[in-house]
């Protein structure tokens, strides 16, 4: 269990994708057990397998013109505020 | 009025005059009204359903070009965007999103002449398997409603599986489409990653997941895959497949062809003896249609699910970054904020599931972990791959159980990660891959469905289907007790 995540590594996480987690322990635990499972990955002898990248070709992408949207896709917003979108201050 | 028809003869109906769209439409929204309340399948009704029969029965009547869907009451997974109409994905966070603009699937449909009758229940973004993390509550199994119905689309295979539409589409990241087809004895397809457009469909992994159809019968399955698939330059992901029509030929039978017994797949821990008998009675039937079947083994199959949850866990990290209350969310003022402690406070309205699998996306790719985790989970897909275009140079298609059990009750398994996990042993594999795996009802065993899973390699849906179509007519299920 010692490679195991613990709580606090799990208040850190949690804190990197903002999520606001009042009781960490109502998660810790399945967590947990979801890594523990993971661990199976370091049987499956793959150390010299060389990674399959997913490429898209150059012609595949859109071309690079502005299309124009005229929905008024500001309207959508929650928080929209005169012509301003509203957002919590940065610090 | 039986509304329990195929597509197929739904459209026949019609062309026959023996009902109108409306009438059919109407019947439909009767039926919901009387069972949903108990099977929960749907979200939401579209309001504007008999309207758009009215308009089909028009076109008809004045003999003007109509789809070739003429008025068929589908319905829509609630993670596919139709404009003008919410799409929640299960989620108190988008309780109220509006989408801007509608999915290439539906818009297909649309120019079809389909009506999408609802939206349906699905667990939190695509994470689940039960509907059990559904933040508006869990849909129920038709086949007994003290079951689950399987998920992520569990509403869409509730509402085919008990005659409130003729067909349905859902999305399918690890099974999420086969699974429920399974549990609800329907027909499940994840197409090929990339025959279908992913725009307007809301990210959970990106890399695997897929739009697909869920209907009564292979050729209704055959026969939406035909409006569906196609190159989107809005997807850059979408592939050719050369004008397919899926529907020709599908009763060719599979005299002569190959097919592996994935044996990983048929003698796992966590396989069900009646599944596995159910397994062994569909090979046998394989047989006496003049398949040659013998086992194959994909030595990564038994470390698919870990590879899985980890490569999907980073992905939904990310794409649920977007979750920030000022792009997409709900009413909370952000008056006193600063503005990550805001973003926190906003995503507490997420779903545990969610959470978890969000702090696992931020675990298992980070330094430190990654090189155990998320780099070991990649190469593992990798090697399946090659596995895959190995066993695909001797063999036309794959057999195993869709899914190792059947449904369970409510409550039974959530509060077990790793059981839970393991259910989707058998689908993973088609998603990391990419191959298209079709889920076929075979049997009901003590009241409960059972279905079986074939796949095939990239693009070949055309002999997948057959071989589902030949597989689909040696059985003789019973009615579902709704």
């Amino acid at each position: 269990m010692d490679n195991l995540v613990n709580e606090e590594e799990i208040s850190e996480v949690a804190k990197l994708m903002k999520i606001d987690l009042e009781d960490h322990s109502a998660h810790i635990k399945r967590v947990q057990k979801m890594l523990e499972y993971f661990d199976i990955l370091d049987s499956a002898n793959v150390e010299s397998e060389e990674i399959i990248v997913q490429e898209t070709d150059l012609d595949k992408l859109r071309n690079d013109k502005h299309i124009p949207y005229d929905k008024n896709l500001l309207k959508f917003l929650k928080t929209y505020q005169g012509k301003y979108v509203k957002a919590p201050k940065l610090n | 009025m039986d509304l329990g028809i195929s597509a197929l003869n739904y459209v026949n109906g019609i062309k026959n005059n023996e009902f109108t769209v409306e009438e059919f439409i109407s019947e439909s929204l009767d039926h919901i009204k009387q069972v949903d309340e108990k099977l929960h399948a749907f979200l939401r009704i579209n309001d504007s359903a008999i309207k758009n029969a009215k308009e089909i029965d028009a076109k008809i009547k004045s003999n003007q070009n109509v789809g070739r869907c003429y008025g068929m009451p589908i319905s829509v997974k609630d993670n596919i965007c139709i404009e003008g109409s919410k799409t929640t994905c299960a989620s108190k966070v988008l309780e109220n999103f509006i989408a801007p603009y509608t999915s290439t699937v539906v818009s297909k449909l649309h120019s079809e002449d389909v009506i999408i009758i609802g939206k349906t229940n699905m667990d939190e973004f695509a994470m689940g398997i039960s509907t059990e993390f559904s933040a508006y509550g869990p849909s129920k199994n038709p086949w007994n409603t003290d079951y689950v119905p399987g998920g992520s689309s569990g509403g869409s295979g509730v509402s085919v599986s008990a005659n409130e539409c003729v067909a349905s589409l859902g999305s399918d990241t690890g099974g999420s489409i086969r699974n429920p087809a399974s549990f609800c004895s329907v027909v499940g397809l994840k197409p090929t990653y990339g025959l279908v457009s992913r725009y307007g469909l809301v990210s959970y992994a990106n890399s695997i997941e897929q739009i697909g159809p869920m209907t009564k019968t292979v050729e209704d399955s055959a026969f939406l895959l035909n409006m569906i698939y196609g190159i989107d330059p809005n997807d850059n992901t979408t592939i050719d497949s050369k004008n397919q029509d899926y529907l020709s030929n599908i009763d060719a039978g599979i005299n002569g062809k190959k097919i592996g017994i994935v044996t990983e797949m048929t003698n796992s821990d966590g396989l069900s003896a009646d599944v596995l008998d159910a397994n062994n009675d569909a090979i046998k039937t394989f047989e006496k249609l003049g398949a040659n079947c013998e086992q194959v083994s994909l030595q990564m199959v038994p470390y698919t699910v870990a590879a899985y949850y980890t490569i999907t866990s980073t992905e939904a990290g990310s794409n649920l970054a977007r979750y920030d209350n000022v792009r997409y969310g709900y009413e909370l003022d952000s008056s006193g904020f600063e503005f990550n402690s805001y973003i926190s406070q906003a995503r507490s309205k997420l779903g545990p599931e969610v959470i978890r699998r969000m702090i696992l996306g931020g675990f298992v790719p980070s330094a430190g972990h990654a090189g155990k985790y998320f780099l070991k989970a990649l190469k593992v897909k990798s090697k399946l791959i090659n596995e895959i275009n190995h066993v695909f140079e001797k063999f036309d298609f794959l057999i195993s159980p869709t899914v190792p059990i059947q449904p369970f009750k409510f409550g039974e398994k959530i509060n077990d990660p790793v059981s839970f996990m393991m259910i989707d042993f058998n689908t993973v594999t088609a998603n990391l891959t990419g191959i298209p795996a079709i889920s076929v009802p075979y049997k009901i065993t003590n009241g409960l469905p059972i279905g079986i899973q074939i796949m095939s390699n990239r693009l070949e849906e055309h002999s997948l289907l057959q071989a589902a179509y030949a597989l689909e007519k040696t059985v003789d299920l019973p009615e579902v007790p709704v």
